[in-house]
């Protein structure tokens, strides 16, 4: 394998970064208007935040969702706190959702978040589904793509699975509200045992899951 | 502009190592991460041993056979307070997921451009090891350098990702198997760990 790197070393001073605070960003989303769909019509660069981190572009041809460990272990211990946490959550997430988007851009992005507050009460960072509820059918090549990928629940799928074995152990030392989960009882040679970990974080995703189904009926 | 290559390791000749191994050890080196046959489960050196200030501000990555830009990030100044500390576990900020389409794993060359800051000390030989596994087999390791960094400066690199060969049944159970695709990526200074990354990758996105 050949490697091309190409290095530039600007000045000693730390050059200023004009991007604006992640705080601002929020009230800055701004997806492009329709454009003509093509296949060489590139997705418009819509931006989003996750933890501190501004998106600046996500082709949904190729990715569909990011996510920091941050975010998960949050969404975990939000998770774990019960009914009343999940409906604030799911609150909590609409209306940052509903923050993101000028109220200008697409009335439909509004109603949709209130469809996403009813049918679900997982954190999905991107989840906007597209205007009118209905699927487009068109090519993927405009920011349409990107809000239609979004309708397909597809960064919730990141809280349905278990978390990494990485964030477990780190977290086992803090957490309180991860207690249920018996982590500190489990042996020292219990604790690399990824299936039983994964076993209990399925029940807890299963958990999830007969709620939304419930939500759903 | 320098313009420098890389290699890809391939781990010919390199002893095996192990994770309990090298957490034993004071000091871990790039031939010793060379030598791990699975994706870690814990991270080998903490958040406090990254001394140099290296501190990841964007990251872009496109296909090269195309130049469609896949995915761009940035991290804008951080607007904590002197001395305010947030009740976050440290590694949360070593960890992230992506969700990827199957086209994702039909790309050939994929690169990556990478913008970071470091602190008031020169970098010697900054080098980045990344190992990618599907479940328990070794899929691919990078072998990036950097090279030299001057003192409080932002620099900007990009490297080159060939994908390795995959079969159909092997794309077929990475898509069926969302995150059990890992990586590890490490970094070093003067041949000496200083960070620790990682990240799982679904590729069932869409479907």
């Amino acid at each position: 394998m050949s490697v091309r790197m190409e290095m530039d070393i600007s000045g000693v001073s730390r050059a200023h970064i004009s991007i604006l605070p992640a705080s601002e960003i929020k009230a800055t989303l701004k997806p492009e208007a329709d454009r003509p769909r093509c296949a060489s019509t590139p997705c418009s660069p819509i931006r989003g935040t996750v933890a501190g981190y501004q998106i600046l572009h996500m082709d949904s041809n190729y990715l569909v969702g990011f996510t920091t460990g941050e975010e998960l272990l949050k969404l975990a211990h939000q998770w774990s706190d019960g009914t009343q946490e999940k409906s604030s959550v799911s609150e909590a997430v609409a209306s940052s959702i509903q923050s993101t988007v000028p109220k200008s851009v697409d009335f439909g992005i509004h109603r949709s978040s209130r469809i996403f507050k009813g049918k679900t009460r997982y954190y999905q960072p991107y989840d906007i589904p597209a205007a009118n509820g209905r699927r487009r059918r068109r090519m993927p090549s405009s920011s349409d793509t990107f809000l239609r990928s979004l309708a397909h629940s597809e960064p919730g799928r990141s809280l349905h699975a278990p978390l990494p074995l990485c964030l477990l152990k780190g977290k086992r030392a803090q957490s309180k509200s991860l207690d249920y989960l018996n982590l500190d009882k489990i042996s020292v040679e219990e604790s690399s045992d990824t299936e039983v970990l994964q076993y209990q974080l399925q029940h807890l995703t299963l958990r999830g899951e007969r709620m939304f189904t419930r939500n759903k009926t | 502009m320098k313009v420098k290559k890389g290699c890809n390791s391939t781990d010919v000749g390199v002893p095996v190592t192990t994770e309990e191994d090298l957490l034993a050890s004071a000091v871990i080196t790039p031939e010793d991460v060379l030598g791990l046959q699975k994706i870690t489960e814990n991270y080998l050196c903490s958040p406090d041993e990254n001394i140099y200030n290296i501190d990841f501000t964007r990251f872009k990555i496109r296909d090269m056979e195309t130049g469609t830009v896949l995915f761009e990030i940035t991290k804008p100044p951080s607007t904590d307070k002197a001395g305010e500390k947030k009740d976050v576990d440290p590694n949360a900020g070593r960890f992230v997921r992506y969700q990827f389409t199957p086209a994702f794993l039909r790309l050939r060359q994929v690169g990556a451009t990478v913008e970071f800051t470091v602190g008031d000390m020169p970098i010697e030989n900054f080098r980045m090891i990344e190992r990618h596994y599907f479940r328990e087999k070794l899929l691919k390791s990078f072998d990036f350098e950097f090279g030299f960094c001057m003192p409080s400066s932002k620099n900007t690199c990009e490297h080159i990702y060939e994908f390795p060969p995959l079969s159909e049944n092997s794309i077929r159970e990475m898509i069926l198997h969302p995150y059990e695709t890992q990586s590890d990526s490490f970094y070093f200074v003067d041949n000496k760990l200083v960070m620790h990354n990682k990240a799982d990758y679904s590729y069932n996105g869409g479907t």
